[in-house]
């Protein structure tokens, strides 16, 4: 056999399929992949540090910024773990709406998810768009709930920025089915695309043992047959009370990660629905944000929450009124890390289905 | 006199090359010049706006609206802007190769063009080889991609050269054997003589196989999507046209769009019985509007297609393409031929 020489490829910061700023350094022997090498940091914005200079609840605007696809998941986060530190509960009303909006969230983010990944396999963007359409569809609701399409900063210690406008129940059920309808029209468009199945099944496969060595959380790790979701081992808000089972594929291959996605967002829109059938009576509004807040009484809270990408992590060492030191574990950070393990002995044309299906964020990867 | 032949014989080619006179000659080979440009130019462009409308709404968008009616002067201006551009040749260049094989791919095409016939009376000579004349020079294609790629000294570049070999080992026998069986029914490789024989039946319906065997190998050989391997951009940015920038990326533009006319042109006449057609439009007009219907089926085609993989291609080509190819001939070659 003819060895090529191993070629050293420099894939990004610039270049279409990174989504965002991501450089990975690949080595390839032909056309299959030797080692790749992510090299991150483009988009360090020190968002840790920079909350040790802010009052608690000046931080959020600098949450929403971790992850742009999925913003208020990493609000609820922080919020969730200053609300720990002060030991304040929201109401229960509260978190049936958090429910919902989070899981709204989801849906959008997966949304997105399924969209780049349409294009990183090489589709002239006509999933892409689809996918955005109903994202958008998803960001009218969420804007009729915060009042702003992107970044929400709509979480307040003890509940919510305001009360769910009168029409949102019926309003988001509505959408929700129509979400159920278009998810089953996704499927039969992608999955019934025989070049789409080729390039998905059996490529990049993570090994459940593997993934657990490697951290990955989220539907990475439910795809390689873990069946591990924050939401259900150790449930916050409603999803205790509210029934639903995480998505777990065996198979740990771009298929299986694309498919957790598309069933974690049946399983949302059902979720959705079914908080607002259960939704209690009461008031969702939490304290408005004044500067001062109440003194934080807990040295320490770490608050874990399942974001769309994994599993989002908040440490926090709190002084009584700003944060002593945050530490922010990202879901994908860890999973974009574990890239250099996928992608090895793939084909240079699968880094970037591969790159797809881990679905991360710069944004949180640099932090 | 003179105006009368002009008027009578506008597209009437053979008219004006046949006389003896060396001023009809010349007036014949300008007007056809004329006529050929027009064509590509208007229809290149055409099919240019053309593809970006409809997968604009493919995909709920609107595509080009603002410059012209119906953004029909979209490209125009994107052809100004690319124009007005600084051209920029990248330090590792090889400057001569990086500078010719566009223009060397435009003249490549524009031979096709001029041996492809567009109606009886509207082509420079008629070949008897021609339509192997027209895949030779089709073979070329890639040699020149090739060396687009490995010109410019971008290692992007270089992936698409490797890969536009790679899939020519694909596609280019599939092709050339379902092109064999059209010869072998059209008897011989005269492109006239094939459309004539088409009179009957088009071949589109004589030998299904072979049309979709070739479509899809001519697909492959203009780089459309599903096998846009060397322009993939999401995986190797834009292929061997990474470094290209300002005018010779509005040639290479423009030349992705003439070629997907001249291969819908190609198909339309080997399978689509050309200009046949009911008399009441001219033979022209027809083969333009075959080749319009088969370049909206390419362009649906790329709005919905997911890129294959190199080692897929091949092995699609070699365990389908080829063994269909061949049944295509053996069936055409019992059934019409013996």
């Amino acid at each position: 056999m003819i060895r090529m020489a191993i070629t050293r490829i420099n894939v990004g910061p610039i270049h279409p399929s990174t989504h965002g700023v991501a450089r990975l350094v690949v080595d390839v022997d032909g056309d299959t992949i030797v080692n790749v090498e992510p090299h991150v940091g483009f988009l360090h914005r020190g968002v840790e540090k920079l909350t040790e200079t802010r009052m608690y609840m000046q931080a959020p605007p600098y949450m929403e910024k971790l992850d742009y696809f999925a913003p208020m998941a990493y609000n609820d986060a922080y919020v969730a773990a200053v609300e720990a530190a002060m030991d304040i509960q929201p109401s229960e009303k509260a978190k049936y709406v958090r429910t919902i909006l989070l899981e709204l969230q989801r849906l959008a983010s997966h949304l997105v998810s399924i969209g780049t990944l349409c294009n990183d396999l090489g589709q002239m963007f006509t999933g892409f768009m689809w996918a955005f359409k109903d994202r958008d569809i998803i960001l009218d609701l969420l804007q009729e709930a915060t009042g702003s399409r992107m970044f929400y900063v709509n979480m307040r210690l003890g509940g919510l920025h305001s009360e769910l406008p009168a029409d949102f129940e019926e309003h988001a059920i509505t959408t929700m089915n129509y979400i159920e309808k278009r998810i089953g029209e996704y499927e039969s468009y992608i999955e019934k695309n025989t070049v789409f199945m080729e390039r998905m099944k059996g490529v990049g496969v993570l090994s459940s043992e593997d993934a657990k060595a490697l951290g990955v959380t989220g539907p990475v790790l439910r795809a390689s047959g873990i069946n591990y979701d924050v939401r259900k081992n150790s449930p916050y808000y409603a999803y205790s009370k509210l029934y639903f089972n995480p998505k777990v594929m065996l198979q740990g291959d771009n298929f299986s990660r694309y498919k957790v996605r598309m069933m974690e967002m049946r399983e949302s829109a059902r979720l959705v629905k079914a908080a607002i059938k259960a939704m209690p009576d009461g008031a969702a509004t939490g304290m408005p944000v004044k500067l001062r807040s109440p003194n934080a009484v807990n040295k320490v809270s770490v608050v874990s929450r399942e974001v769309p990408r994994g599993e989002c992590m908040m440490y926090l060492v709190a002084d009584p009124q700003k944060p002593y030191r945050l530490s922010i574990r990202s879901p994908s950070m860890v999973n974009l890390a574990a890239i250099s393990h996928i992608a090895k002995g793939a084909r240079f044309a699968d880094l970037f289905s591969i790159f797809g299906t881990l679905d991360v964020v710069l944004g949180c990867v640099d932090r | 006199m003179l105006a009368q032949d002009l008027i009578n014989n506008i597209v009437n080619i053979q008219f004006w090359l046949s006389s003896p006179s060396l001023l009809y000659n010349i007036i014949g080979i300008v007007l056809y010049i004329i006529i050929v440009f027009i064509l590509f130019s208007v229809f290149g462009y055409l099919i240019g706006w053309l593809e970006r409308k409809l997968i604009a709404r493919a995909q709920y968008r609107h595509g080009p609206t603002y410059v012209g009616m119906w953004g029909l002067l979209q490209n125009m201006a994107d052809l100004i802007k690319l124009l007005s551009k600084q051209d920029i040749v990248p330090e590792k260049a090889d400057r001569v190769l990086f500078a010719i094989s566009l223009p060397a791919l435009l003249a490549l095409s524009i031979f096709i063009i001029l041996i492809i016939p567009y109606s009886p009376n509207l082509q420079a000579t008629n070949l008897g080889l021609g339509m192997l004349i027209v895949f030779v020079i089709i073979a070329f294609t890639p040699l020149l991609l090739f060396t687009a790629g490995f010109s410019s000294g971008n290692k992007f570049a270089a992936i698409s050269a490797q890969r536009s070999v790679l899939v020519l080992l694909g596609y280019e026998l599939p092709m050339l054997i379902s092109v064999a069986a059209v010869a072998l029914i059209g008897g011989g490789y005269s492109l006239q003589a094939i459309v004539s024989a088409q009179s009957g039946y088009y071949y589109l319906l004589l030998m299904p196989i072979g049309f979709v065997v070739f479509f899809i190998a001519l697909l492959a050989e203009f780089e459309r999507p599903p096998f846009d391997l060397r322009e993939a951009d999401s995986e190797l940015i834009a292929g061997w046209l990474t470094d290209v920038s300002a005018p010779y990326y509005a040639l290479a533009l423009y030349l992705d769009y003439a070629r997907m006319f001249l291969g819908s042109i190609i198909v339309s006449i080997l399978f689509l019985g050309g200009w046949l057609g009911p008399s009441y439009l001219p033979p022209l007009v027809w083969l333009v509007a075959k080749a319009i219907a088969v370049s909206v089926l390419v362009i649906l085609i790329r709005a919905t297609a997911f890129r294959m993989r190199v080692d897929r291609v091949l092995r699609f080509g070699w365990l389908w393409l080829v063994p269909l190819s061949l049944i295509n001939l053996v069936m055409t070659y019992i059934i019409f031929v013996k």
